[in-house]
């Protein structure tokens, strides 16, 4: 698991190692090592697949965003991305906080960040619902490199 | 006074006769008055008075007197003596002895009794005069007597006389109170013996009464009881529809209830006869009915089965049979059953499997598309791995420079992620192959029963004739029973479907058991529905071929599998007449049942419970 539960991290602005709950992922880091290539939208995934986490952000760096994967809602709360992510690629069901979830909680933050959604359950019903909230697109998994890159760009435009 | 001679006694002197008469008319006074004493008296009191008031008024030495009978109890005697005569005569003065002698003198007959004896008792000087009781002496005697020689005087002759008489009178009044008492006590008696008898009568009677009044009750009562209990039933039969009804096979005679007649809408003026039973019974269950009346008149049996009644105004009408046949001491059979009217509870029932086998498919249709998702969704996962992974490498592998590096990694997770898939398939395999063959001991007779038990319902509404042919000495065989019973059970669906286009013969089923060569046993299903070509029997039991617009044409394959893991054999053959048998045959117990990764225990233990049993 990448979920780094009690893992101590330490971050280069603040020279010292600070005890995580297992959601402190740091921007700053990515951000150090995106500086080459500034001003690149920040796209953040949330979902419990592995390889999912794994894979996504390769790509997303291939088209050209900074990406940062995150296991649950939860731990994309406590981070300090919140802010900064342009996108959110985000699964529906997850154990805990679900997708859903995540995003009316950001609506109650008033944080308007566009969410795309993705799911490995094939469900219209979800799908329409999670649209009239407002998500920019909804795939089901396994969705092409192509949909995928579309979808962002709508809602970068959004943005 | 003693041996002097008794002259007549000299003139008086007028002075002496004076106070004799005086003392005369003083015992005559005395005399009369007696009577008023004897009132109410016995005659024994009278006579006791009377000699000692003639003893002390007369001075004599002897008064005696016999009463013949006067109270019916024989004579009496009785006897006074002066005390100067006793001690002469020396003589015991004991009434009877001293009667003895008086009777030597006086003789039987009073008429002939001298007025006068003289020197008559024991040789002393002693003069008696006898006085007859009554006119003719009929009454008894008074005897009295006196040693002087000058008795009787005028005097003592005439109070003699009247004393006699007086007493007579006595003694007769005395017989009429002592008879009357008699009378009066025998008439008392019998009247207290006739009041008690009446009374006893009377008991009696009041008892009988008392009986025939409960007994009238009681008849009364069972009369109420037997009406109620009439009543009841009739209120019985017309609340649950059900009518009774016997049926003496050889004279055809038919006893209906009142009930049945309305059940069949029959006026109850003209008896019923199975002809007109026939015109109301439903044209397509007529051959089932008849099949059914030709088979209880050959024997004594027991019936239960449904049919349907078409109605004048062509209305359906669902009946449910039991009949249970008896032979009398002539042994005549008749019989005697119920006949309920089913129909609203035949329409409830087929509202509520119509309502169920929707249920059934929608829950069969919503399980499978919940399996179905949880797969899509194991599977997609991976998937969406391995798509994201290539399409990532091909991007890393176009860009100038290529990112080989990246590229190599981004495969390395493709492959990663097509392992993770084939190991979802591998698992969902793993799920499904988890049932195991379990061996028990079978015996197929009841697991057939069970399967007709089951679908009986479905049988009759079929309007199937099913005839159950199960081998009495059937050993049981080793296996799944439920799987077995799913195999008999689709058996009999099949034959079921086979036979639900056929109206021109009877739908006739027959299901046997049997033992089969080589220690193995045999069940076979037997229809006579439509049957089929030759040619296709190879092809009725590959997956998915069915003749059948309705049917997944899975059974018989799935059955043939189930036999074949009991190390059996099912097959198809076309009957000489219509329709077609499906037949199995298992070895009762085999070598080993392939259960394909069975954890359990095959075969042994179950088959030693059965022989025990």
């Amino acid at each position: 698991m990448a979920r780094a539960a009690l893992a101590l991290v330490q971050t280069d602005t603040k020279a010292q190692w600070t005890l995580s709950h297992g959601v402190s992922h740091s921007c700053a880091m990515e951000s150090r090592q995106e500086r080459s290539t500034i001003e690149r939208p920040l796209v953040s995934v949330v979902d419990d697949d592995e390889s999912v986490r794994e894979s996504l952000p390769d790509l997303l760096r291939e088209f050209g965003f900074a990406a940062r994967a995150f296991s649950s809602p939860e731990e994309f709360l406590a981070s300090d991305c919140v802010s900064q992510t342009r996108c959110l690629i985000l699964d529906i069901a997850m154990p805990g906080m679900t997708g859903p979830d995540l995003q009316r909680e950001l609506k109650l933050r008033r944080q308007q960040i566009p969410i795309v959604f993705i799911t490995a359950r094939k469900n219209e019903t979800v799908r329409q619902r999670v649209l009239e909230q407002g998500a920019v697109e909804c795939l089901f998994k396994p969705f092409s490199d192509t949909a995928l890159l579309e979808a962002l760009n709508t809602a970068l435009r959004v943005n | 006074m003693h041996g002097e001679a008794q002259l007549e006694p000299p003139a008086e002197h007028p002075a002496d006769e004076i106070r004799r008469l005086q003392r005369c008319i003083n015992d005559l006074v005395s005399v009369l008055a007696l009577p008023a004493i004897w009132t109410g008296s016995e005659p024994s009191q009278i006579v006791s008075t009377l000699l000692d008031a003639l003893l002390g008024m007369l001075h004599l030495d002897l008064v005696y007197v016999r009463l013949k009978d006067p109270v019916g109890e024989g004579p009496i005697e009785m006897v006074r003596c002066a005390l100067t005569l006793k001690l002469a005569l020396k003589l015991t003065t004991r009434p009877q002895e001293i009667g003895e002698v008086l009777d030597h003198w006086l003789g039987d007959d009073p008429q002939k009794w001298p007025p006068l004896v003289r020197n008559a008792i024991g040789g002393e000087d002693i003069s008696i005069v006898p006085l007859r009781l009554g006119l003719q002496g009929e009454i008894g005697v008074i005897v009295a007597g006196s040693q002087r020689t000058d008795f009787p005087g005028q005097t003592e002759r005439l109070l003699l006389s009247v004393a006699a008489n007086q007493a007579s009178i006595g003694l007769q009044e005395a017989r009429l109170l002592s008879q009357q008492k008699r009378v009066a006590s025998e008439l008392d008696q019998r009247v207290a013996q006739r009041t008690r008898d009446l009374a006893a009568a009377n008991e009696e009677l009041r008892k009988e009464i008392a009986e025939r009044r409960l007994a009238e009750e009681r008849l009364r009562r069972e009369e109420r009881e037997l009406k109620r209990s009439e009543a009841f039933l009739a209120e019985g039969q017309h609340l649950s529809r059900t009518g009774s009804f016997s049926w003496q096979v050889a004279t055809g005679e038919i006893t209906w209830s009142e009930q049945l007649y309305r059940i069949f809408e029959f006026e109850q003026d003209a008896p019923v006869t199975i002809e007109r039973i026939g015109t109301r019974v439903h044209p397509e269950d007529l051959p089932l009915v008849i099949d059914m009346i030709d088979r209880a008149r050959g024997a004594s049996r027991d019936f239960e089965f449904e049919h349907r009644l078409q109605m004048p105004d062509h209305s359906v009408k669902y009946l449910h049979l039991v009949a249970h046949g008896i032979r009398d001491h002539d042994g005549r059979l008749e019989y005697i059953g119920a006949i309920q009217d089913v129909t609203q509870r035949r329409f409830a029932e087929e509202a509520l499997g119509k309502a169920r086998s929707e249920l059934a498919h929608v829950a069969r249709v919503t399980s499978l598309g919940a399996l179905t998702a949880s797969i899509a969704h194991e599977l997609n996962q991976p998937l969406q791995g391995i798509i994201t992974n290539a399409g990532t490498c091909l991007r890393m592998l176009a860009a100038d420079p290529p990112n080989v590096e990246g590229a190599r990694e981004t495969a390395r997770r493709t492959i990663r992620d097509g392992n993770r898939a084939s190991e979802v398939v591998t698992r969902l395999r793993a799920l499904f192959s988890k049932k195991d063959v379990t061996a028990e001991s079978v015996d197929l007779n009841e697991a057939t029963r069970e399967v007709i038990a089951l679908s009986l319902s479905k049988l009759q509404r079929s309007r199937v004739i099913l005839r159950p042919e199960l081998a009495d000495d059937l050993p049981p065989v080793t296996g799944d029973r439920v799987q077995l019973q799913q195999v008999i059970l689709n058996l009999f669906l099949n034959a079921l479907d086979a036979m639900s286009g056929v109206d021109d013969r009877p739908r006739r089923l027959v299901i046997r058991t049997e033992r089969d060569e080589g220690d193995r046993v045999r069940l076979a299903v037997q229809d006579a529905g439509v049957g089929f070509e030759p040619q296709g029997v190879d092809k009725l039991f590959e997956p998915f071929y069915t003749t059948k617009s309705g049917g997944m044409g899975i059974g018989l394959s799935v059955s043939r599998s189930i036999i074949e893991s009991h190390h059996g054999r099912l097959w198809a053959a076309a009957n000489d007449g219509p329709g077609a048998t499906f037949s199995f045959s298992i070895p009762r117990v085999p070598a080993r049942v392939t259960g394909a990764h069975s954890n359990r225990d095959i075969g042994t233990p179950a088959v030693s419970d059965t022989d025990a049993a």
